[in-house]
């Protein structure tokens, strides 16, 4: 089990979908790590790995709005943090076209992301939560 | 080597263990050592550019490895393979990312080149025989060490 109850900030909509994303990247790190032949888990892994990077964009659009929503005055820098991510995950993208994907280079993306990830979460998102709980900030998650 | 560099270091290091890992990290005395020698099995080498130049090493046994990475994912680890070399490469890139925003607190401007992970005992990575500094850590998984050769800029 991936998530942790700490990782909460109490904004139900952003809650639930770092939930997702721990649930889906947990189970493509078993995908990557069963020890499957790498042929017969490749199109698993294939379609794991699609969903992951799609719904990390989605997650980081929403965040954002929900900032913007909420005023949220460091949201340049969360930004900046979210493009930095992105770029980490296109750069393994770029890879994985040109023809390298192979099970070492997906088991290094998998580890980096989870640890990326857990960073973001556990660090980062943190201060948007102490921010709704310091302003009482009321949610207008529909 | 001033205390500031050590502590940029070492406080990196106790924020990224307990919130990663959820481990408290303890100081051990500081050793002075030659060149960055390493007696465990899992090293990374982080390169450091900028007003500090030089190499910063993280030594790990096998079991603490292994052990760390089951924290972050929630999984068993039997053996040190790329994803569990790259979440290790990865925790160490992290501690030296928060190391030079605390050295900028500092005023030294730093930067950190990507991880080397090495796997393998008694790998000696020297340094020209000149002197590092040895920070020796505990938590409650295992004990670890972390080699800092860093001199300032001319």
């Amino acid at each position: 089990m991936m998530w942790k109850e700490r990782y909460s900030i109490g904004v139900e909509l952003i809650d639930d979908q770092h939930k997702e994303l721990f649930k889906r990247l947990s189970h493509f790190i078993q995908i990557v790590q069963s020890e499957t032949n790498w042929e017969d888990k490749m199109d698993d892994v294939k379609e794991t790995l699609d969903f992951m990077k799609d719904y990390v964009i989605y997650h980081f659009n929403d965040e954002e709005r929900y900032q913007e929503e909420i005023n949220y005055p460091d949201l340049e820098v969360h930004r900046e943090a979210h493009a930095k991510f992105r770029e980490g995950i296109n750069d393994y993208v770029r890879i994985f076209d040109q023809g390298e994907f192979n099970e070492e280079k997906i088991k290094e993306f998998a580890a980096k992301l989870m640890a990326w990830l857990i960073m973001h979460v556990g660090k980062m998102d943190q201060k948007i939560g102490e921010y709704v709980k310091e302003k009482g900030v009321r949610h207008n998650e529909s | 080597m001033k205390a500031e560099c050590i502590n940029a270091f070492y406080s990196a290091t106790q924020d990224v263990f307990n919130l990663m890992l959820d481990l408290r990290v303890e100081r051990g005395d500081i050793k002075v050592v030659e060149g960055l020698v390493s007696s465990r099995n899992a090293n990374v080498v982080l390169g450091v550019t900028g007003d500090l130049k030089g190499s910063i090493l993280f030594s790990f046994t096998q079991d603490m490895t292994l052990e760390m990475v089951r924290i972050m994912s929630g999984l068993e680890m039997k053996t040190i393979d790329s994803f569990v070399s790259s979440a290790l490469g990865e925790v160490a890139n992290i501690i030296g990312g928060n190391a030079v925003t605390n050295l900028t607190n500092h005023n030294y401007i730093c930067d950190i080149v990507p991880p080397q992970v090495i796997i393998g005992e008694y790998q000696s990575l020297s340094m020209a025989n000149k002197k590092a500094l040895l920070i020796p850590l505990r938590t409650h998984i295992g004990e670890f060490d972390i080699n800092i050769f860093l001199s300032e800029s001319q």
